[in-house]
């Protein structure tokens, strides 16, 4: 503790049974799942409370000064604004870049877009909910890359329904066999348009093209009202309608009385009793008075986002663990995962001849297209493995890009025109040198020393998004789309916003950081229950299968604290 | 909005939410600087309408040439234009807290078209007839197709074209995000529209 001027301890300070570190979508099941269960527990989030009276989801842009436009975003959130969800209504949820510096080598780019509020980036997420299959936990023994998960799709089902039945996820069964079906609430409904994508692309190619599942709530739902369909989930919902942790899993826990919720809390590094090999707690910098302050805990719990995640255990190194703390293997930080995006195409219906309307209620959700590349039932394909899916809409839309000027420019645009597009979301391999370590020269504004992330997409990331960009224009072709535009490019790693891996799982203690249950092999009382674990990304959407990993891992938490196993 | 105003109008969102709040009072609240302007509860839709209006970054030439222009481009038909819309005082308000390449660049799209106008008409933009207003906005709305003689597309950039576009592209976003340009699409200014009923075309007939 050397480095920091003076820390607080306070002597009343009672020791958790289990601090969990991070309140996001696995922070908050793990706070809930623990304190349920009668565990003491401290929930620490970097950020400061939120609450419905800033939610702006109802707020007509004209009302902004900028109207969406903002210089502030650009000033304080260059690398923020990235995320289609950084706007001029919400930018203080995300982290401000000048206070939240991490570095980069010459030539490899990654864009690390996070919020430091409770709830996390579950507050501005995608909310689309996929499973795994074993096709995605066991690939390498399908087609000899990396390595298999420890743990099957029988081991994550029913995690899976514990997290489906208590989130809402609205879907429709498919029984395909790259997506498992789960619980779902009753889909939402397809366009004209995606209609008639998914009965061409049926006959044409006899892939599925199936609404998307998503963490909103379609019926009224475990006290959370159904979706009023106004469009902008990111900016906050007064219905609770998607999935956040704030008013869901947290709210849970706190309401069980075991929960102390520990705001503005930005955690530095977990603490040692180097004398046991345990985790005795964390240590966190107050994000407003910059004061020094201890947790202590039976049992520590990290679930801050992988990045962060990795960056607490590496900034934790001690004499016992010199290159990180549970690094005994040497894997921490590496096997680093965004999945690959950029790759996909777009169109027009020239014979739907439907107007646009700006009342009608607007779907905060698409279509989805399963992977088809690589199955048991497809074969091999012949430049690369595994996958991608596709994700996608159609509908009519005000035509802003209509030609010309004048009257009849006013007229073209609310004639509007009806556009189908698709892109891709591609499995990013697991490789060593995709990786992230401390950047001994950059700390961030509480003196915490930053990260360095080193990641590339390689040639297979670069060979799905080539075949999705041109079966997107054959989808779309099929569709009877005209106008077809191509999107070809890779986009740079971070832009999905899907961090995975540097603390992967594994069986193998000399390969891998935690064992299957999230548990760390050097010090058993230490977890990451987040996206750090996965050890390959899959091409679905990584959150819903993040949850179930978290309840799981939480299970055999609780089973081993109560026998004082941990 | 001043800073001050904008620190009350934030508390007065604060006491507000304390009549029910879903989470335990153990919830810090946030500071005022912690939330946007638009979470705090600020309305700056009247701002621009603020009687006394001066541009931030425009001349009066400049300010006065995009109201004309503006004008003709999202002209009043049946319903407001531009000019009503106030466009011109939201382009200058955002340029004047962009970046200089992006300040540069519009100046010089507003340029060329003086200068265009010059070189034809001898005279700036501003001060020609509407119908010579309208000719060159013509000549320059369209992109120039490929000269029918040698067969293939002129390799020249059509710079006419991409200034008319940057500046088009500027009055549109602004027109269509402000209140009128809202209405002019027809929003009834409620929100809550649910449930979304998809297509309710019979099977295979979506048209």
């Amino acid at each position: 503790m050397s480095n920091y001027l003076f820390l607080v301890e306070d002597p009343l300070q009672q020791t958790y049974d289990a601090i969990v570190v991070g309140s996001g979508a696995t922070g908050g099941w793990a706070a809930k799942q623990l304190a349920e269960a009668g565990l003491k527990v401290a929930l620490l989030e970097a950020g400061r409370a939120v609450t419905p009276k800033e939610f702006t989801e109802h707020m007509p842009a004209y009302k902004l000064k900028y109207r969406d436009h903002s210089p502030e975003i650009v000033r304080t959130r260059p690398i923020q604004k990235q995320c289609y969800a950084c706007m001029e209504y919400n930018y203080e949820w995300f982290v401000n870049d000048l206070e939240n510096p991490y570095s980069t080598p010459a030539g490899k780019p990654f864009t690390w877009q996070r919020l430091r509020i409770l709830g996390g980036r579950s507050m501005v997420w995608g909310r689309q909910s996929y499973r795994m299959s074993d096709n995605d936990l066991k690939a390498a023994s399908r087609d000899g890359y990396g390595d298999d998960w420890p743990l099957s799709y029988a081991d994550l089902a029913p995690y899976y329904d514990i997290v489906e039945n208590y989130v809402g996820i609205s879907g429709a069964a498919e029984g395909n066999e790259m997506l498992p079906d789960g619980k779902f609430l009753p889909p939402m409904k397809m366009s004209c348009g995606e209609i008639r994508l998914r009965e061409r692309v049926k006959a044409k190619f006899g892939y599925t093209v199936t609404i998307g599942r998503t963490a909103i709530l379609t019926q009224n739902h475990k006290g959370r009202l159904q979706c009023h369909y106004c469009g902008p989930c990111e900016r906050g919902c007064s219905t609770f309608s998607y999935f956040s942790s704030p008013f869901t899993t947290v709210k849970d826990a706190l309401a069980s009385g075991n929960c102390t919720l520990i705001t503005n809390a930005v955690v530095s590094q977990v603490n040692m009793d180097n004398a046991q090999n345990k985790a005795s707690g964390v240590t966190y910098v107050d994000r407003l008075t910059r004061q020094v302050k201890e947790v202590r805990g039976k049992t520590v719990i990290l679930c801050a986002q992988a990045l962060e995640s990795t960056r607490i255990l590496l900034n934790s190194s001690t004499r016992e663990y010199p290159s990180g703390l549970a690094n005994s293997s040497g894997a921490l930080g590496h096997y680093l995962m965004d999945h690959v995006v950029g790759g996909g195409a777009s169109g027009r219906l020239a014979d739907f001849k439907v107007l646009p309307d700006a009342n009608e209620p607007a779907r905060p959700n698409g279509i989805y297209i399963p992977r088809f590349r690589n199955t048991p039932t497809s074969g091999k394909h012949p430049r690369f493995i595994r996958g991608y899916g596709f994700q996608g809409g159609a509908g009519a839309d005000f035509n802003f890009d209509a030609e010309g000027y004048g009257a009849s420019f006013k007229k073209a645009v609310k004639e509007g025109v009806y556009s189908i597009s698709m892109g891709a979301f591609g499995e990013s391999l697991a490789r060593w040198d995709n990786y992230c370590e401390i950047d001994r020269g950059l700390k961030d504004a509480w003196g915490i020393p930053a990260l360095r992330i080193s990641m590339t997409h390689g040639d297979n990331e670069h060979a799905l998004m080539e075949d999705a960009s041109a079966t997107a224009a054959e989808m779309l072709e099929a569709a009877g789309a005209k106008d077809i535009k191509v999107q070809a490019n890779v986009e740079m790693p971070g832009m999905a916003i899907h961090e995975l891996g540097t603390a992967r799982m594994g069986t193998d203690p000399k390969k891998s950081v935690l064992n299957p249950y999230n548990q760390a092999h050097d010090v058993k009382n230490l977890f990451v229950m987040d996206g750090a674990s996965f050890v390959s990304s899959a091409c679905q959407n990584p959150t819903l299968s993040m949850m179930a990993i978290t309840v799981r891992a939480c299970d055999h938490l609780i089973d081993r604290f109560h026998k004082t196993d941990v | 909005m001043k800073r001050r105003e904008m620190i009350r109008a934030s508390l007065f969102a604060g006491a507000a939410a304390a009549v029910r709040p879903p989470l335990s009072a153990a919830q810090s609240t946030a500071m005022p600087s912690e939330l946007t302007p638009a979470q705090s509860g600020v309305d700056a839709s009247k701002d621009l309408s603020a009687p006394g209006w001066k541009p931030l970054f425009l001349d009066e030439h400049q300010n006065e040439t995009l109201i004309i222009l503006s004008d003709l481009i999202i002209p009043a038909t049946d319903t407001p234009g531009a000019k009503e819309a106030l466009v011109n005082r939201y382009i200058d308000l955002v340029l004047a807290a962009e970046s200089s390449e992006a300040q540069r660049s519009f100046l010089n799209s507003l340029g060329y078209l003086d200068g265009e106008s010059i070189r034809r008409y001898r005279a700036a933009f501003r001060y020609l007839k509407r119908e010579e207003q309208d000719d060159l906005l013509h000549a320059l709305a369209y992109p120039r197709t490929a000269s029918g003689w040698s067969g293939e597309a002129d390799a020249t950039p059509d710079l006419g074209h991409a200034h008319f576009e940057a500046l088009k592209q500027r009055i549109a976003t602004a027109y269509y995000n402000s209140q009128i340009g809202t209405k002019e699409l027809g929003w009834d200014g409620a929100f809550a529209h649910g449930p979304y009923e998809g297509c309710t075309h019979p099977e295979g007939n979506h048209k």
